[in-house]
């Protein structure tokens, strides 16, 4: 074996940016960002990623927008595995064989009997999608092949007609629009290859990016329409509409204005009388119309009011008709969602309502207006609120918003109706806060206070009130700047209920957001934030599944309370904290690790607080059997028992590893154990071994007590059953006993002499090695029992070779 | 060449609030190919956390870990190096060399990595490698309240690795560089 | 690729009777060929066959009647001589309708029914002496009617109203439709330009059965003078859906119908013979029923059908 490498080059670095060039020859973490990391194992991916840069630039945003939202209508809508597939889309359980049967006419790829036969089979969704991507190959050969309108027969358009499949349809949707996209582009290509090039294949001319209809040769007119014509004698209505809207970009070599076939279309669609096929053929419709050059949104509007009036009779036959299944009700309605939002999504695309220049440039005319109509109506505090939300969405140079809220404030001053007051309130605490106007924040807080104070504050107000208070939450960065803001506390005082339990939550967010908290005003603030949201729990305003998250903002606080060396007032207020949140369990989990931590943190300040270590030992000692779960009492003795040790706190130390052990038993006695319980007691137990090492033996309970009780656990009735634990802990044991028998022992407490090791005490002692020596004798018989039990030959081999193996490094110690 | 981080025994939030605010800034996505983390995170938090800096994170389980799924050893092979991780408190005595030795024989790895005694070490021993890397958070240990936050980067090339140790001391971070040779003799069968 | 061809100017090979018909003969000989000269023939007919059915037992005997002929003409394009080998390209180009010539019959335009087709076809031949077969391609062309012959445009969107209730209907309804009832009103053209859409509107008013799918059926009614009778034929050309499963009472539907090209033509009203087109809405209620008779002719009355037919007068517009 060969010794500590020796450091072989030491420099003295700064975090400083400006050091970095100086240093990247050595040190990879600083080194400028890039130049020195080529990760092997990406390194060929690396050309391939930049490659799909380039290419993305050329796919248009729509495409990029669609995919990403056909990805989300699948992830959204997993289908189940298998699909109950009729008659309708016997298309894709038949073989194509059947298909070539079928003569040149293309109305006989419609099946005149539609869903008439009810003949359900049932095919795997695997298998749906592979022969859905089968027929889009074979779309492809049949276009290579030269037979352009054949192309049309394989059309999956007439699948969407099956909308039974219910969860399966958004996938459905996806798969076939892919097929319509492709066979789109296709069209598209074709026809303008005629518009640019002529029979022998020379090319005559580009078409531009914004071509108008006179641009394109009769040649490529007659095929377009051709196309159009084709797709017209389709009779069922569906794969009639999705297969026009599929070629509707090439409307454009035959119109320089689609609106009237937009129109048509939109029509046509009304005569689809499943919702939800209406309500998907209107979402791909929205799509198509996107690749057309400037579209008008009017349209739009129509698509929203057609799926509404299919969705009215829907919404008020649920009750009435007993008969209809509830549970696929639900699924329709809840399918129907994502067209409707992308629907909207496009509507209110690059959409204002009042441009911001003009709210600006007029914000006073319109001030004027407002206040024309005082006291006429109810409508004016929305008005005034409506235009807070405007100048703050303009970006409103500060005078303005200055003489505005003046003049707003002179009216709204003559409301005492405390809600509509707050509503126009709430409509300028933004503009007020984004132009970091304190004194007008404060001006508005005295108003709130003078109406909210002394008095019953209705349900509407308090949402009012937490509206308000959440913006000004979200403005602030640091913690103090509200605590010191007049009027803050007086009315979150007066706050009650959900609403105040959400402001709370926010305010602690904020505080546990940065680093530690010093401040003892703001400490006994957060304090009391933090009493108020304990007691609310239980209390109707709170659900359990809110009380968890509650529990770790409040952990995160006493975590971060920083009382720097004021060690005492410290563990003062961690005993408060242990008053007031006596039921919360993670809360006294957290009292416990950080009255540990003090004690750490106070012995590395000063070496003579042998006291005040005790107190926090003996807060930890009474606070950790409140815990309830068995697990966190037994990590929270562990911890303690170290901690314990290195104060040099023997008496302490033996205690809590005698509790450990007890709690172990408690443990290992529950009726259930799981192999992940198991795991947790073979680590506990094997830290526990290497911490006995340093722990001096009792000679009032016999030096080797400890080791013996571990031992009786292991032999414990209900450890019997799991045959790893027990070699795993007979090897640890064994280890530890070679290792105590050792002249001088690896290590000790904070490696001083203050806790004299065995080595020390029992230097030389014949008494005290045999003692060791009896006990390995009586674990060897016990190893052969425990890997006897394992009933896995293969187990049972690689445990013996474990013991072994534990036993040969014992020996080698010994020799 | 490829950086792998070694990190581990951070003990948030139980022993410290948070990794030091040096380390946070140096460790920045982008950079690091593989971490390796010892265990000891303690909540998930600083799992998710980890994940950031590198999506290739493997961890082992330490006594305190909340999350008890993590295996208690774990080998991966980058470029020409076996490495293995283990968390160190199942060693006892800890630490103790001999025993590593035994664990780095018993997963055939090149590199072993351990933590648990939060005090940054790195042993040569018999072609092989033995690194601790200390406690990243400078979270109190089993025997010393007194731990200097550290971690460890290496720098894998060929048959060479480069094993950099970051050590905050008094507010600055000092950095230390150990150079290793992988012998190309095949190694003996055990 | 055949050692004989015919390409004509237009892809689309539509011609009107007053426009040059322009193309070349295209020969791809191996070696040279001599001929006694390259002639090109154009022939138009009408052809009229009468089928059992509604035409009487002696009619269906007769069968095909004779070709009515159109236009019969033959040009010299080269005299006696030698096309050389590999590829000759001879270009013509024939005056269909000689201006001031009276004799020969009106141009109909090109349309392929059932029992009638009009049909114009350009036949090329290389005679070869008495040893040699002649060799000879032909292609078929279309004829769309002169421009002269068009109507204005617009032509009068003359809209009918029509209404299709329980009481509408000759053919028995099943009883819940008897007795409760529906009401289906709409608008639909008369007269409609080949060039356009036929674009007509439907409202359901009212329904007691829900409705399982309305369509518009384009027919065709091809009449045939047999002696002194007058053997008749309907056929159905198309089928357009215009709703699928029950739709909103009250919403007007568009009905938007492209005509298809050559199995339709402008309406002809000869001697002859005859084409006309009619146009029909077909209701289709949900019914039990219906699943059992998944087959049938969607013109036979049905129980749980409702239809109206109206007369569409087909035109060509300039």
């Amino acid at each position: 074996m060969e010794g500590k490498m020796v450091r072989i080059q030491s420099y003295e670095l700064k975090v400083d940016v400006k050091d970095e060039e100086k240093d990247d020859t050595f040190d990879p973490l600083r080194a400028s960002r890039g130049s020195i990391v080529v990760p092997s194992k990406n390194s060929e991916d690396a050309p391939y990623a930049s490659k799909s840069d380039i290419s993305s630039s050329y796919v248009q945003p729509l495409g990029k927008e669609w995919t990403t939202f056909k990805k989300f209508l699948v992830q959204k809508f997993p289908p189940s595995k298998t699909v109950a597939v009729s008659s309708a889309a016997d298309l894709v359980v038949r073989s194509h064989k059947a298909y070539e049967k079928s003569n040149t006419h293309l109305d006989e790829l419609d099946d005149p009997l539609g869903s008439a036969v009810e003949d359900v089979k049932f095919i795997s969704q695997q298998e749906y999608t592979a022969r859905l991507s089968e027929m889009k190959n074979e779309i492809l050969c049949t276009w290579a092949a030269g037979d352009h309108f054949k192309s049309l027969k394989l059309s999956v358009a007439r699948l969407l007609r099956d909308t039974a499949l219910l969860q399966f349809y958004p996938t459905l949707f996806t798969l076939a629009t892919d097929i319509l996209d492709m066979l789109g582009d296709m069209v598209w290509q074709r026809i303008k290859q005629k518009a640019e090039f002529s029979e022998d294949g020379s090319q005559n001319h580009a078409l531009p990016e914004d071509f108008q209809v006179s641009d394109v040769c009769s040649d490529a007119k007659e095929t377009c329409h051709n196309w159009f014509c084709k797709i017209g004698s389709i009779r069922d209505l569906l794969p009639r509409i999705y297969l026009e809207l599929a070629i509707l970009p090439c409307w454009r070599f035959l119109l320089d204005d689609t609106t009237d076939v937009i129109q048509r279309l939109l029509a046509m669609m009304r005569g689809l009388g499943n919702p939800l096929a209406s309500a998907y053929c209107h979402l791909y419709m929205v799509y198509c119309v996107q690749k057309l050059p400037l579209c008008q949104k009017g349209y739009l509007v129509t698509c929203i009011k057609d799926i509404n009036r299919m969705m009215l009779p829907l919404v008020s036959s649920k009750e009435t008709t007993e008969g209809r299944n509830n549970e696929n009700y639900q699924v329709l309605v809840h399918l129907m969602e994502p067209p409707m939002w992308y629907i909207m999504k496009c509507l209110f695309k690059d959409h204002q309502e009042l441009p911001p220049e003009a709210v600006r440039s007029n914000t006073l005319h319109i001030l004027d207006l407002i206040a024309c109509g005082i006291g006429s109506s109810f409508d004016q505090c929305m008005n005034f609120r409506l235009l807070g939300f405007r100048l703050y969405e303009t970006d409103a140079p500060v005078e303005i918003v200055n003489v505005v809220l003046e003049r707003v404030m002179q009216d709204v001053i003559e409301y005492q109706d405390l809600d509509n007051f707050l509503k126009v309130i709430d409509g300028y605490v933004d503009v007020v806060l984004q132009n970091q106007m304190k004194v007008q924040l404060e001006g508005l807080l005295e108003r709130i206070a003078e109406r909210a104070c002394n008095k019953w504050i209705k349900d509407s107000e308090l949402e009012s009130l937490q509206s308000v208070f959440i913006k000004i939450l979200s403005h602030t960065k640091c913690l103090e700047d509200i605590i010191e803001l007049n009027f803050f506390a007086e009315i979150i005082d007066v706050m009650r209920g959900a609403s105040k339990n959400a402001i709370n939550m926010r305010i602690l967010q904020i505080a546990t957001r940065s680093g530690c908290i010093r401040c003892p005003t703001t400490i006994q603030f957060l304090f009391e934030v933090c009493q108020g949201l304990h007691n609310a729990k239980g209390s109707s305003d709170m659900l359990d599944s809110d009380y968890q998250p509650l529990e770790r903002l409040c952990s995160c606080f006493v975590h971060m309370v920083d009382f720097g060396t004021e060690w005492e007032r410290h563990l003062a207020f961690l005993i408060e904290c242990r008053a007031t949140f006596a039921s919360a369990d993670e809360i006294k989990e957290t009292l416990v690790h950080h009255a540990n931590c003090l004690v750490m943190k106070a012995l590395k300040d000063s070496k003579q607080l042998v006291s005040f270590g005790k107190s926090c030992l003996a807060f930890s000692e009474a606070t950790i059997p409140s815990v309830a779960t068995p697990v966190k009492q037994l990590y929270l003795y562990l911890e303690t028992a170290e901690v314990a040790l290195t104060s040099s706190l023997v008496s302490h130390s033996d205690g809590l590893i005698d509790s450990t052990i007890s709690s172990l038993q408690n443990f290992v006695a529950q009726d259930s154990v799981t192999p992940l319980d198991v795991d947790r007691i073979i680590c506990i137990i094997q830290k526990l071994c290497s911490l006995l090492i340093m722990v001096p033996g009792n000679p009032m309970r016999g030096v080797t007590f400890i080791p013996k009780s571990l031992l009786s656990l292991v032999n414990s009735h209900s450890l019997q059953k799991t045959a790893r634990l027990r070699v795993r802990i007979l090897c640890a044991n064994i280890i530890m006993l070679a290792a105590l028998s050792q002249h001088k022992l690896p290590y000790s407490p904070c490696g001083t002499k203050e806790v004299p090791g065995n080595d020390l005490l029992h230097f030389d002692d014949l008494y005290y090695h045999e003692e060791l020596a009896s006990i390995c004798g009586h674990i060897l018989p016990d190893f052969v029992h425990a890997v006897k039990e394992e009933a896995s030959p293969i187990a049972r081999g690689s445990l013996a070779l474990e013991a072994c193996n534990c036993i040969v490094s014992a020996l080698q110690v010994w020799s | 060449m490829v950086l792998v981080l070694a990190i581990g025994d951070l003990h948030i939030p139980h022993r410290a609030p948070d990794l030091p605010a040096k380390f946070k800034s140096m460790l920045v996505p982008g950079k690091i190919q593989h971490v390796i983390c010892t265990g000891n995170l303690c909540i998930k938090e600083v799992h998710d956390y980890l994940k950031t800096i590198c999506p290739d994170l493997h961890i082992t389980r330490g006594e305190y870990d909340e999350d008890a799924r993590y295996p208690e050893t774990k080998t991966l092979t980058i470029g020409q190096f076996k490495l293995g991780l283990c968390h160190g408190h199942q060693v006892i005595p800890w630490g103790d060399l001999d025993s590593l030795a035994m664990l780095q024989r018993q997963l055939d790895v090149d590199i072993l990595v351990t933590g648990h005694t939060h005090q940054f070490t790195a042993y040569k021993h018999e072609g092989g490698v033995v690194i601790n890397p200390g406690s990243a958070t400078g979270a109190y240990s089993s025997i010393t309240y007194d731990v200097n936050p550290s971690f460890v980067l290496m720098d894998i090339d060929g048959l060479r690795v480069v094993v950099y140790v970051y050590e905050l001391i008094d507010g600055e971070v000092k950095v230390d560089k150990i150079d290793f040779k992988k012998t190309t003799a095949p190694q003996s069968p055990h | 690729m055949s050692e004989l061809e015919i390409k004509l100017s237009r892809s689309n090979r539509i011609y009107r009777p007053d426009e040059p018909l322009q193309g070349k003969i295209i020969t791809k000989f191996s070696s040279s060929v001599s001929h006694y000269g390259v002639r090109l023939s154009v022939n138009g007919s009408v052809n009229l066959q009468v089928r059992g059915g509604s035409a009487g037992v002696i009619e269906s005997v007769v069968g095909v009647l004779k070709p009515i002929t159109i236009v019969k003409r033959s040009v010299e394009i080269r005299p006696s001589g030698k096309i050389s080998s590999g590829t000759t390209e001879i270009p013509f180009s024939l005056i269909l309708k000689q201006p001031g010539e009276r004799k020969s019959g009106k141009f109909y335009e090109t349309f392929h029914g059932e029992d009638i087709s009009i049909q114009y076809l350009l036949t090329v031949e290389v005679a070869r002496g008495y040893l040699h077969k002649s060799l000879s391609a032909t292609l078929e062309f279309i004829i769309e009617s002169e421009k002269a012959e068009h109507l204005e445009l617009p032509i009068s969107p003359e809209l009918v109203f029509f209404y299709i209730t329980q009481d509408t209907q000759k053919h028995p309804l099943l009883s819940e439709l008897k007795s409760g009832g529906f009401r289906v009103s709409g608008r639909i053209p008369t007269q409609c330009s080949l060039s356009c859409a036929l674009r007509g509107e439907l409202t359901v008013e009212a329904s007691a059965l829900p409705i399982q799918s309305i369509d518009i059926h384009l027919l065709r009614v091809e009449s045939i003078l047999v002696g002194d009778r007058i053997a008749s034929e309907t056929s159905l050309i198309q089928t357009t859906q215009i709703a699928d499963g029950d739709i909103s009472r009250g919403l007007t539907l568009p009905i938007y119908v492209l005509l298809p090209r050559l199995l339709t033509c402008p309406s002809v009203l000869a001697g002859p013979f005859s084409i006309e087109f009619k146009v029909s809405i077909v209701i289709n209620f949900q019914s039990e029923l219906s699943k059992l008779h998944p087959k049938s002719d969607p013109r036979t009355p049905r129980l749980w059908l409702a239809m109206e037919t109206l007369p569409l007068e087909l035109v060509r517009t300039r």
